[in-house]
């Protein structure tokens, strides 16, 4: 009985030695101040695919960006390498503040030059206040320095410029899945047709799903309620694969959307999403990211 | 039974379970920097908000810290770190549950002492010795020192092409100052 009791003790005070330690631990867990975990990286970049995301440049990081889309003419007898026909949008993109960024780009195939201000409303958090959504407002100014196809000629300045407003509403649901929801509203001061519509709205959805911790699966779907009249245009729809390396991010995806800029690509896409040509376009996105102000430790 | 047993027993039992007061201390605002030198790249980070418990009858101590408190130089390392390498949405804390060798009183003054424990980092435990600088000043004690942790002990993966901008090897330094524990 007495040699029971002290090995129950002996039992007993080892335990208790090698818990202590443990026991300083838990200790400490209650000493943490309450603070607040905004998730990082809702979309790793500033684009899913082809439309904006709700992420925007810090104060003092500067991107620049060369986006292309590469595809087929139908029935075309060149034996040209990769593709027949590629455009190109070269942008810059800086951070003003944290949360407010300014981006300007052109883009060689439809003469489009673009403006932008991306402002950070709503950020996602946890902990001490809990917002379960990020939410960033988005403003375009784009002018159309070339005449499109065999349309009529514009008149003045004004008619060449389109205006984008978008709400970025988005959720990064686990480490690896976000979605985002992105209420559009584009107004063109004249269209070039009478019978179109000079204000138009759209609904985009877009996700990524992490496939590995540097690569992402994205796709991407705009809606839009009150298409042109004048010409069939279709819904823009991209799927493709976002591959993070350091400070370059690099994005791969297949689209039928043509144009870069919002207005255009949302609102006049002329092309269904199919594998035949010239409907069959491959983008590919190249974003490096520039701190020009780095944070005292 | 033996009276005078179980009597030594319930006393060695309220010693081990109830550590006397005043013998412990806490750091609130504990530094832990980390630095990784490549010839590609320097990365260093620094969080200003590390807990620590210092048990001075024990010799014993604790630290616990937010991942996602470092700071770093570049945004962008800062999201990287936590959303790719860390991995804080899951693994939010590191820790530290060790003991001080061979320490037998708090002497006024400074000493140097091996810690020994169990450093815990991306969800993965593993022993560590730690030559700690130990000073006491009337009331307050300071611990400092550095040691070596290898990125791949902590099932922290560096994909290839990034290999040459991450050290194998992260030097990591710390610096505690402790004031008495008031629970």
């Amino acid at each position: 009985m007495k040699n029971n009791i002290f090995y129950t003790f002996v039992i007993l005070a080892l335990v208790s030695s090698s818990l202590s330690a443990q026991n300083l631990l838990d200790k400490l867990e209650k000493e943490f101040p309450e603070n607040t975990n905004y998730a990082i990286g809702t979309f790793k970049t500033t684009r899913i695919a082809i439309g904006q995301s709700i992420e925007t440049r810090r104060k003092g990081q500067l991107e620049i960006s060369v986006f292309s889309r590469f595809w087929d003419s139908p029935n075309s007898n060149k034996e040209s390498f990769l593709a027949d026909k590629s455009t190109h949008r070269f942008a810059l993109e800086y951070g003003l503040t944290d949360r407010l960024t300014l981006g300007a780009g052109y883009t060689s195939f439809d003469g489009i030059y673009d403006s932008f201000l991306k402002y950070q409303l709503v950020k996602q958090q946890s902990g001490k206040t809990n917002i379960p959504i990020s939410i960033t407002l988005f403003q375009s100014y784009a002018y159309r320095s070339m005449q499109l196809g065999n349309v009529t000629p514009f008149v003045s300045g004004s008619d060449k410029s389109a205006y984008t407003t978008q709400v970025l509403i988005a959720k990064k649901f686990n480490s690896k899945f976000s979605a985002q929801i992105t209420p559009t509203f584009v107004h063109r001061a004249k269209s070039i047709l009478s019978e179109d519509p000079n204000s138009q709205f759209a609904i985009g959805f877009g996700a990524r799903h992490k496939i590995s911790k540097h690569a992402s699966i994205v796709s991407e779907y705009y809606y839009v309620t009150n298409p042109l009249e004048s010409v069939k245009t279709y819904d823009a729809f991209a799927v493709g694969i976002n591959w993070e390396l350091s400070h370059l991010m690099l994005q791969f995806h297949i689209t039928n959307a043509r144009n870069f800029a919002e207005d255009t690509f949302i609102m006049q896409t002329k092309n269904n999403f199919n594998f035949h040509d010239p409907n069959f376009h491959f983008g590919f996105n190249a974003t490096f990211v520039l701190h020009t102000k780095k944070k005292k430790l | 039974m033996n009276k005078p047993l179980l009597f030594l027993i319930a006393i060695l039992l309220s010693f081990s379970f109830i550590p006397p007061k005043k013998s412990q201390f806490i750091a609130r605002q504990g530094q832990v920097t980390f630095f990784s030198y490549t010839s590609v790249e320097n990365i260093e980070a620094k969080n200003n908000q590390v807990l620590s418990l210092f048990d001075t009858n024990k010799n014993e101590l604790a630290v616990s810290m937010l991942m996602n408190a470092f700071i770093f130089k570049k945004e962008l390392m800062y999201e990287h770190f936590n959303d790719s390498y860390i991995e804080s949405d899951i693994y939010p804390k590191a820790t530290f549950i060790g003991k001080v060798e061979d320490f037998d009183t708090l002497e006024e003054g400074e000493q140097t002492k091996i810690i020994k424990g169990t450093l815990t980092i991306h969800g993965i435990s593993k022993e560590v010795s730690i030559k700690t600088k130990i000073t006491k000043q009337n009331n307050t004690i300071n611990l400092t020192g550095d040691f070596i942790v290898t990125v791949k002990d902590f099932n922290i993966k560096i994909p290839p092409v990034l290999a040459s901008n991450i050290a194998k090897n992260i030097s990591i330094k710390f610096n505690f100052n402790y004031l008495p524990y008031e629970e």
